[in-house]
């Protein structure tokens, strides 16, 4: 049956490019960190920056928020590009080119590379033109390297480029060439131009010398070429931009930093961890505050007078600021850098028909995404204005498929601007209660002052342990138990033994999506095998098992031992990688469930069938279970199932239940080897009373 | 008379009857039960053969019974509803009053469950009947005798002269239900009631009240249980497993007293614990005597029929008197 | 529900250690919700067997099913063609005794054996305790007993209870044991009708209980439509 859930994982939902962060999870726990690879990079060619920078509004969402923290989704995802690296460049090549039209697009930053991604991969021609020296549009020149270090950004535009997309650098459209040409020669063109143009203010003595804007100094801080900013640094602007910049002119030694804005502390419209960072780098934050005028002295600049922000936005939510006039204060300052805001930089319409709008943006329908020159469509933020990485990826992939339906069809295609998926929303009060927490796992970060002695990453990735810990804690949202009606009894069996209380019968059983806990008690004991889990399952289990067990019939091993393992107390891929003729050498197939609670007792004998001499169950650690009465209910199951062997004269010894001890690489060996000469001991004394 | 059985009549005539109980052997030696009946001949006015009691197969009650009387004894068949449905019931009774039996204790016997114990394997396998309850049977023995009529309805001609006896256990939980029981024991035709075995006698005057108050002594002659006390393994036992029977801390005392005094003599404890329980049983008779309502005792001494005689004798309740049948 | 419990699997496995090829019929019926006979516990009969097999070196099939109910003609009809076209040489139910002896009058020469002990018609106590309720004696007393069953819940099925034996609640045969009897009391007491059970209730007729021979309910009315739409089927085709 098709497990998808109609409804989806709330991360998922809130990821603009809905990538499979659930799915993602589970890869990384089986251990499958290549197609965890695959998947996120199908749904977002920028999947190293988004692992370094994406203001992740899948965590933001996580369903675990309401029970400790969130799960590190990010750093997950930045996990597996750092283990996956060998394969990531056997991965990528050269799309198949299967069309004859060709699309231009103007822009080599997340949007335009990302659209050029699908196109290409949907068989057209691409060429992208960009008039800086390098691709990556504001990621690769204003983020600063400590946040997003260059070779990682070009770790996701190599794979995108070798598709086969010619990239034409320095090659503004509007100077270098006119748009119309490209109108002319392409059958589309697509403007990603961004947001490249830092906004200016109007107060008095803003021409000093000193007063900068925030895009330039970052573009000249990522060159390599800083501007000299002198000792005492303020920055206007409270956004991620101005915190970039707070940041850099730290790290150029300025000692006395201090970023101004309107809003208050906690209306910053920067990422809440940015400002922390930035405090933990002795950035000061002077906030409520709006310049009255720039401070100069013979031109040069000394300092910012400010005013009282009373008011930001009016009671409409709009941009509205209100000042109290008779409240003032200073800030003295070497350098003033401006950060309240971008603008487009549209002169590749130079000489276009292309219309502008009144207050100087492009003209553009939201829906088609077209301009108002038909085959010319935009994207990213110089049509949506500021967003998020991730947001101008989605809107890249969105443009992609405009485009696409354009070129098939000559029409335009209507989407609307932002996808809502239905999601199994937030989990119920009930259910938290029974949940048991689990520290979220953070990696520790040096401390600020010795992160401001250069431009090095701030930030380290998970070591393989840190992440496979921070991916058990995920809920697994939207895998848990579904009921076969045609099969279910009523029995209440699930009713009774469900540690969340979420199962109930009406006329037959149900396990409420929202509420389900996916631990798998419930299915490992209907006894009318109504209940199935969507992810890992008793057919999963059977598969592994005669995948495993099939290599084993051609030659056999003295003594076979299955063994049941908790995936969760796993460090590494050490245990989880298969290899069949493992089982040959050791004589012992592994099977890796999350959970062992979930093993049902024809789990539990099923190996007997094919010939194993023992099975070996290794549960988590006493007491670690995430499941509330799962390690009581596998105990008795255990037990059962020991008695059945009893029954038809086979030792029930031959099947053990061992708790890991620390973890999987450290104990297991050992157990197997205990099982080994156990079952050594019982064939012979059974093949004894035999004869 | 309804009868004319020896128990019936000295109760007619105003006598304190006693009785007590027979235990056939668990094989087919009639000496066994011919012996206990020589041994306890002129103590008591009749004698319960036990059907089967605890559900060990035992030499028949009827059969026993008339070994009984073949030395001058007048016994008191038990009849179980355990092992019999109603026709068996009724053939059996029907033979044993031509077989002369004159007196009929219904109850509906310990579960076949109960067999099984100590060294003994018993039959708990066995498949029990109780197609009737005791209430009912005695109904059936007094349909029998006073309407000659079956169970069925079919009418006979001679009808068994029987006095029909019925079980109380006034101790027995529910408490509060057991004089209500007794009350439907003797609705259906009891003639006489022998209680379980009584050690609270406090507790007994007080169900014995209840009963009084709703003349069932009137209608029925009660005879008070007196379970003669061995040791005090039995006492605690009695308390512990045996329905119905509590056994007060102060005889429990005694007994306990009795067999310290003997220090390590084994033998001597022995003996001082016999004595002591007789005493008891004795104390028993007499409190129960002085009860109002109760017409007498039944005295079980469980394979201890030989100490019957010395009882009876303490109790001061010898001779048994004798009480010519009416012409 | 009808309650049951596995035979012990030694048992089973000398039922069919003689033939080659062996069926398992679960039932969805009772016999799932007591947890005795449904989908899993026939595919931990069918391991557990086929186990024993291995062990013993004993060429032989098990193979694995599961009916709706095995009461239920409709619900079995597929059965016999099974037996036949898989060359089943004998069948083991995991029903209760009602389905074993529904597929064995229909298994034609392939013998059906017990894979449950049927033990009684009663309810869930608790998860994991089942108790008997009603002894299906066919003439339902429970109007004068507080609809707590004497025939059923005391073990000697006496109408006019308690006996002797009741201690504290429980019954003579154990602790274990509630005294059907002092439940009819409390509970009549609590309805305020314990005054009824002061009448004698008489011998009763056991002639609708199993001692009266196996017993039939049949709707005539019912029974008539059925075989008038059969023939009508008949005249039509």
């Amino acid at each position: 049956m098709d497990t998808r859930a109609a409804r989806e994982a709330p991360c998922l939902v809130a990821c603009p490019v809905h990538t499979d962060t659930r799915l993602m999870v589970e890869r990384v726990l089986e251990g499958h960190y290549e197609e965890a690879l695959d998947l996120l990079l199908e749904a977002n060619p920028f999947t190293s920056v988004c692992g370094r920078i994406c203001h992740h509004p899948c965590e933001e969402s996580c369903r675990r928020h309401k029970v400790d923290a969130p799960v590190g989704l990010r750093q997950l995802k930045r996990f597996i590009v750092e283990a996956t690296g060998e394969y990531r460049l056997r991965r990528r090549g050269p799309a198949k080119r299967t069309r004859k039209e060709r699309v231009a697009i103007v822009g080599a930053g997340p949007a335009g590379l990302t659209a050029a991604h699908d196109l290409a991969r949907v068989g057209f021609g691409v060429v992208v033109f960009e008039s800086a020296d390098e691709p990556g549009g504001m990621l690769g020149t204003t983020i600063p390297r400590y946040r997003l270090p260059y070779e990682v950004l070009r770790e996701d535009i190599d794979d995108i480029l070798a598709l086969g997309i010619e990239l034409r650098t320095r090659c503004a459209v509007g100077g270098d060439i006119p748009l119309t040409e490209l109108q002319r020669d392409f059958r589309a063109t697509l403007l990603a131009t961004g947001l490249s143009e830092s906004r200016s203010l109007g107060v008095p003595g803003i021409d000093s010398h000193g007063v900068l804007l925030a895009l330039p100094v970052l573009r000249a801080v990522s060159l390599g070429e800083p501007p000299p900013l002198g000792d005492r640094v303020v920055v206007i602007g409270g956004g991620n931009v101005a915190v970039d910049v707070a940041r850099c002119a730290r790290r150029l030694g300025a000692a006395d930093v201090t970023m101004t804005c309107l809003e208050a502390r906690d209306e910053m419209p920067a990422w809440e961890w940015e400002i922390e960072e930035a405090l933990e780098e002795g950035v000061n934050l002077a906030t409520s505050w709006g310049p009255r005028a720039v401070l100069s002295d013979d031109g040069r600049v000394t300092g910012v007078e400010l005013k009282r922000c009373v008011r930001v936005f009016d009671d409409e939510g709009n941009f509205s600021p209100a000042f109290d006039e008779d409240q003032g204060s200073s800030l003295s300052a070497d350098t003033v850098v401006l950060a309240i805001g971008q603008a487009a930089d549209l002169t590749c319409l130079r000489d276009s028909s292309i219309r502008i709008g009144s207050r100087g943006q492009l003209e553009y329908d939201p829906e088609t995404m077209v301009t108002s020159e038909r085959g010319v469509f935009a994207c990213g933020e110089v049509s949506t204005g500021p967003g998020a990485a991730v947001e101008a990826v989605a809107d890249g992939h969105r443009a992609a498929r405009a485009i696409q339906h354009f070129l098939d069809t000559g029409g335009l295609l209507k989407q609307t601007p932002r996808e809502e998926l239905p999601t199994i929303g937030d989990l119920p009060d009930d259910t938290i209660e029974h949940i048991k927490q689990r520290a979220r796992v953070e990696v520790d970060r040096p401390p600020g002052e010795e992160r401001v002695q250069g431009f090095s990453e701030v930030e380290r990735g998970f070591t393989e342990a840190e992440a496979r810990a921070e991916a058990q804690r995920c809920l697994a949202c939207t895998t848990g138990a579904f009921v076969d009606e045609e099969r279910c009894a009523a029995c209440l069996t699930c009713v009774r033994i469900c540690p969340f209380g979420v199962a109930a019968v009406a006329k037959t059983a149900s396990m409420p999506e929202e509420e389900c806990q996916a631990c798998g008690l419930c299915a490992a004991v209907c006894p009318a095998a109504a209940v199935a889990l969507k992810r890992f399952g008793a057919e999963r289990i059977e598969q592994d098992l005669s995948r495993l067990l099939a290599e084993r019939q051609k030659a056999a091993p003295p003594a076979l031992i299955v063994s049941y393992c908790c995936l969760f107390e796993t460090t590494s891929r050490k245990f989880l990688e298969e290899n069949p003729e493992d089982v040959q050498t050791t004589g012992v197939a592994r099977v890796l469930v999350p959970c062992v609670g979930r093993l049902s007792v024809p789990d539990m004998l099923a190996p007997f069938e094919q010939g194993a001499d023992c099975v070996s169950i290794i549960a988590c650690a006493e007491g670690e279970c995430l499941y509330p009465t799962a390690e009581d209910r596998l105990g008795a199951r255990v037990e059962e199932a020991k008695r059945i062997l009893e029954e038809i004269g086979l030792s029930g010894e031959r099947i053990e239940l061992w708790r890991t001890q620390e973890s999987a690489e450290v104990s297991w060996t050992a157990f197997w080897e205990i099982s080994r000469r156990k079952v050594a001991g019982i064939n012979s004394a059974e093949r004894g009373e035999e004869t | 008379m309804k009868s004319g059985s020896n128990l019936e009549r000295v109760l007619a005539a105003g006598h304190f009857a006693v009785t007590a109980e027979i235990g056939p052997p668990m094989d087919c030696n009639g000496e066994v039960v011919t012996e206990k009946a020589r041994l306890l001949r002129g103590y008591a006015d009749a004698f319960n053969i036990t059907d089967c009691q605890t559900a060990v197969v035992r030499m028949s009650s009827i059969a026993s019974a008339v070994l009984v009387m073949r030395e001058g004894l007048e016994p008191i068949a038990q009849m179980t509803c355990r092992d019999r449905n109603r026709i068996a019931i009724q053939a059996d009774i029907l033979g044993a009053a031509a077989l002369g039996v004159r007196n009929c204790l219904c109850i509906a016997g310990d579960h076949q469950s109960f067999g099984a114990a100590g060294k003994l394997k018993g039959h708990p396998g066995a498949k029990n009947v109780y197609d009737v309850d005791s209430i009912q049977l005695v109904a059936i023995l007094k349909g029998l005798r006073d309407e000659g009529r079956q169970q069925g309805g079919d009418e006979i001609e001679q009808t068994p002269p029987l006095w029909i006896g019925a079980v109380w256990t006034p101790m027995g939980d529910p408490v509060d239900f057991r004089p209500w029981r007794l009350a439907k024991k003797v609705a259906a035709g009891a003639d006489f009631i022998q209680t379980q075995g009584i050690y609270d006698m406090e507790l007994f005057r007080q169900q014995m009240k209840l009963a009084r108050d709703m003349g069932l002594h009137e209608k029925t002659a009660i005879l008070a249980g007196i379970i003669v006390p061995r040791n005090l393994g039995m006492l605690r036992y009695m308390d512990a497993a045996v329905a119905g029977v509590s056994v007060p801390q102060e005889l429990m005392a005694r007994m306990s007293a009795a067999r310290k005094s003997a220090g390590d003599d084994k033998a001597q404890a022995r003996r001082n614990q016999e004595e002591e329980g007789t005493k008891i049983a004795v104390e028993l008779i007499e409190q129960a005597r002085e009860t109002a309502g109760v017409r007498g005792v039944h005295i079980q001494a469980i394979e201890w029929e030989r100490k019957v005689p010395e009882i009876v004798e303490r109790a001061g309740l010898l001779p048994r008197p004798t009480v010519t049948p009416e012409a | 529900m009808i309650v049951a419990e596995r035979k012990p699997l030694g048992e089973i496995v000398e039922f069919i250690e003689g033939f080659r090829r062996v069926l398992v019929i679960g039932c969805g019926g009772c016999a799932t919700v007591c947890l005795a006979g449904g989908e899993t516990e026939t595919k931990i009969v069918g391991s557990a067997l086929r186990i024993a097999a291995r062990k013993a070196g004993r060429q032989q099939d098990v193979l694995e099913d599961c009916v709706m109910r095995q009461c239920e003609p409709e619900f079995v009809e597929a059965v016999p063609g099974r037996v036949r076209d898989e060359n089943i040489d004998a069948v083991l139910s995991l029903a209760c005794g009602v389905g074993v002896n529904f597929l064995a009058e229909r298994s034609g020469d392939v013998p059906v054996f017990p894979g449950l002990n049927t033990k009684f018609l009663g309810a869930t106590a608790e998860p994991g305790v089942w108790v008997e309720m009603c002894a299906g004696c066919g003439n339902c007393v429970l109007h004068l007993t507080g609809g707590i069953c004497p025939v059923a819940r005391c073990s000697k099925s006496i109408l006019n209870g308690p006996c002797g034996g009741s201690n504290d609640g429980k019954c003579e045969i154990s602790p274990d044991v509630d005294c059907g009897w002092e439940l009819i009391i409390r509970r009549m007491e609590r309805l305020g009708t314990l005054d009824r059970l002061v009448e004698i209730v008489d011998p009763r007729d056991w002639s609708s209980s199993p001692h009266g021979g196996p017993r039939r309910v049949v709707r005539e009315d019912l029974r008539q439509l059925a075989a008038e739409a059969e023939e009508e089927k008949a005249t039509t085709a």
